[in-house]
């Protein structure tokens, strides 16, 4: 009996497609390993499989095509040798690297009949789903969180893309909150691993060449000031290593800050104000306590306890950093240490400093347990919601091969009594998406002769027709506007504009502009007697729709990079269609939507823990 | 284009067509000469008929990937002697704080307006640095004086 026998006898002629067929996996972590081992299994023609990750202890439990061997290894590789010898069928590629490098062009992408998502991101998220939609490939995206798991089928031109939504952000904290007014367990973690750690240990933003440009004589005298106050904190840095270091930090951190933050009268009269720490009085209060208490990592500790922990801690990590300062040859960046959950020198270090300053503050602590959960920003990952969900992708991807794109849903999972897995049909396009909503085109391009002037004056303005009002941006802003003419003369390719990146044109004209157009640029050297840059295809651009009807009318169907706009025949047509079918159910849909959105608000962003240094150590995370 | 520079490009552009007098707004070239949109050099000028007219403050504006959801950091260059602006230059403000005003619908015009009013109206609930505050809590002739010497040092053009 032959291995595919089942699956030709329960998916018939769409079996031999499948076969075929060229798919991409992105991603083989969670959900990869569980959706890497269904393609295989399914008989898929030819998986590709990319991640740029390695193994790690922790993804044992339920990356299943891992073992212990293969901590460190590539998650790419290993899943292919493991996966492989489930199915001598199928061809397999691994990819140890980064979707988002430059070698995983437009063009790679096009080799693909159907990509599917299995990242833990957004960024790469919104890298891929761009990737498909220029390349016009459909994207089976996924996502998981705990119980909840979604799966969203995406082609461009017929449904909502990746960005078509708006998504939810990790929270931030603002700046005052940490580093003035904590009034949670959180905000002080948050202070101890991204204000206090990296002052000490890692890129002091005050040691950062901030004030150079800003030096002229008539500020000289503020420069001064804040270059005596860098000098004081760069001074306790110095004595790193010296009996007198965790005096010095705590009297700074715990002391001296403190009382600057109470004399500042006003900020607690609503607020109970901040208790400064003595040092003497806690260290007597500690003799006597044995610094092996840092094991102890279920209990919440006391004062002085947290106090030999921070001590200890200061101890431990000074001594690492002397060690590889003193390796270090001269030349080279100075060595820092960064936070890590599972570095037990940096989490008890973040732990007690996070504690002494709920001390301060009149705030609870927290155990060391429930510490490393909060700054490590560890997410529960369950295995069987991402076999689910996995799952789900595979059936997902039957529809799109079948071409049945009626019969795609957008499928969430939760954690219900009534119904685990809901599904609804999929939205058509957003057309006011700035990813999706716009005309596609790929733009050919001279490196050698090109400049900007040739794609603003003679494609863009004499081929296309664009008024006076518009203007160029690639992924970093704007390179030329009305107001910005100076890189007319410039070649492109001095602009940094490369082959495989992309340019959007917009149109700022008041009245009935364009959409936007987004154009791929591609590099190749153009016979002298023609022009540097031309559009291989014939590119029309359409006016945006109006702002009235938005509700209704999906976005102008874009094929081939060619985009048509509807007339007001098809777009009356479509309307009537939409209403006949979906009217009775639009409000329920609706409302079932905003439900499980809500439930599955964090299945789309597992990387939840965001922390920025804004400014003089302010800070900035989710929670 | 994201959805961050999406906005942001509509953002200079309703700046290039109209905006309030004596303020600028502009993103920062970079080395190829491109305008990045994530940091823009700005300049608010003080009220008129306040202690700081006559001055014009200039101050980074950094956005993040995550802009409009979130809000951008405003940063005084060089820092601003100013009760809520805190030592680095960070302006602490309301409505740059996403627990408390911050909104994604609003604009750079707003921001700078908001600094404006900011500069003659400091918000003594939550202090930002303890040299501006404590004087002026306790000295304000000292602070009047101080305010006047800084609009001298950096004068509208």
């Amino acid at each position: 009996m032959g291995r595919d026998r089942f699956p030709k006898q329960s998916l018939g002629s769409l079996y031999s497609r499948i076969k075929q067929s060229r798919v991409l996996m992105v991603g083989a972590g969670g959900i990869g390993c569980e959706l890497l081992k269904n393609l295989v299994l399914t008989g898929f023609g030819e998986v590709h499989i990319i991640d740029l990750d390695t193994i790690d202890l922790s993804n044992l439990n339920r990356q299943f095509l891992f073992r212990h061997e293969h901590i460190k290894k590539s998650k790419a590789l290993v899943a292919k040798e493991t996966a492989g010898r489930f199915n001598p069928n199928v061809k397999l590629e691994a990819h140890h690297a980064n979707i988002k490098d430059a070698e995983f062009t437009v063009d790679w992408f096009k080799g693909f009949n159907l990509v599917f998502n299995a990242l833990d991101n957004l960024d790469a998220r919104r890298h891929v789903n761009k990737m498909c939609l220029a390349a016009e490939v459909p994207l089976i995206e996924s996502g998981t969180t705990g119980f909840n798991g979604q799966v969203q089928v995406i082609q461009r031109g017929k449904t909502e893309c990746y960005d078509c939504t708006p998504k939810q952000t990790p929270k931030s904290f603002p700046v005052c909150t940490i580093r003035s007014t904590p009034s949670q367990p959180i905000h002080c973690i948050v202070w101890a691993k991204s204000y206090l750690f990296t002052e000490i240990f890692g890129t002091s933003e005050d040691d950062a060449a901030e004030f150079d440009h800003s030096e002229d004589a008539e500020n000289a005298k503020e420069i001064e000031n804040l270059r005596q106050e860098s000098q004081a904190l760069k001074a306790i840095r110095d004595s790193m290593g010296s009996d007198e270091f965790p005096r010095r930090v705590f009297e700074k951190v715990f002391g001296d800050d403190i009382k600057r933050l109470r004399s500042m009268e006003d900020m607690w009269k609503s607020r109970r104000p901040p208790e400064a720490l003595d040092y003497d009085r806690v260290s007597q209060s500690a003799s006597g306590i044995d610094p092996s208490i840092s094991v102890k990592d279920q209990e919440n500790w006391n004062l002085a306890e947290n106090f030999v922990v921070f001590s200890d801690s200061l101890r431990r990590l000074s001594a690492r950093l002397r060690d590889t300062q003193a390796k270090v040859s001269d030349g080279d960046a100075p060595p820092i240490l960064s936070f890590d959950k599972d570095d037990v020198d940096t989490l008890d270090f973040v732990t007690a400093s996070a504690n002494l300053r709920s001390f301060i503050f009149g705030i609870g602590t927290k155990s060391k347990f429930d510490i490393k959960q909060m700054a490590g920003n560890i997410i529960p990952a369950i295995a069987t919601t991402n076999a689910m969900t996995a799952g789900l992708c595979v059936l997902q991807a039957f529809h799109v091969m079948r071409g049945d794109m009626e019969k795609a849903r957008m499928v969430f999972l939760t954690r219900s009594t009534e119904r685990v897995i809901s599904g609804e049909p999929l939205h058509a396009p957003n057309p006011d998406c700035p990813v999706c909503g716009v005309a596609q085109s790929k733009l050919v391009v001279d490196p050698t002769r090109a400049t900007l002037n040739d794609l603003v004056e003679s494609l863009l303005r004499l081929e296309l027709g664009y008024g006076e009002e518009f203007s160029v941006n690639n992924e970093v802003g704007i390179l030329y506007d009305p107001d910005l003419d100076d890189n007319l003369p410039k070649k492109l390719s001095d602009l940094g504009i490369k082959g495989d990146s992309f340019l959007t044109v917009v149109d700022e004209d008041d009245d009935n502009p364009r959409v936007n157009l987004v154009l791929s640029i591609s590099e190749q050297p153009l016979p002298e007697d023609s022009k540097p840059v031309l559009l291989p295809e014939k590119v029309e651009v359409p006016r945006k729709p109006k702002a009235v009807a938005p509700a209704v009318e999906p976005a102008p169907p874009v094929a081939n990079g060619v985009a048509h706009a509807p007339n007001a025949a098809d777009n009356a047509d479509l309307k009537r269609k939409r209403n006949a079918s979906d009217i009775g159910l639009e409000d329920e849909q609706i409302k079932k939507r905003g439900k499980v959105a809500e439930e599955t608000s964090h299945a789309v962003e597992e990387d939840l823990v965001v922390v920025e240094d804004s400014g003089n150590g302010a800070i900035v995370i989710d929670d | 284009m994201s959805l961050c520079l999406n906005r942001l490009q509509e953002e200079r552009k309703q700046w290039r067509k109209d905006h309030p007098f004596g303020f600028f707004a502009k993103p920062q070239k970079n080395a190829q000469g491109v305008l990045d949109l994530k940091f823009w050099s700005c300049g608010v000028p003080g009220k008129d008929k306040t202690l700081w007219e006559g001055g014009l403050f200039k101050l980074d504006v950094i956005f993040p990937d995550e802009y409009p959801t979130k809000p951008p950091k405003c940063k005084f260059k060089p820092p601003l002697f100013h009760p809520n602006v805190y030592p680095s230059g960070t302006v602490c403000l309301s409505i740059l704080n996403e627990e408390e005003g911050w909104k994604p619908a609003i604009t750079i015009k707003d921001i700078l307006l908001g600094i404006q009013d900011l500069l003659d109206e400091p918000n003594p609930d939550s202090p930002a640095q303890a040299d501006a505050y404590n004087l002026f809590k306790r000295d304000r002739p000292a602070y009047e004086k101080k305010i006047k010497q800084i609009v001298k040092e950096n004068p509208a053009l």
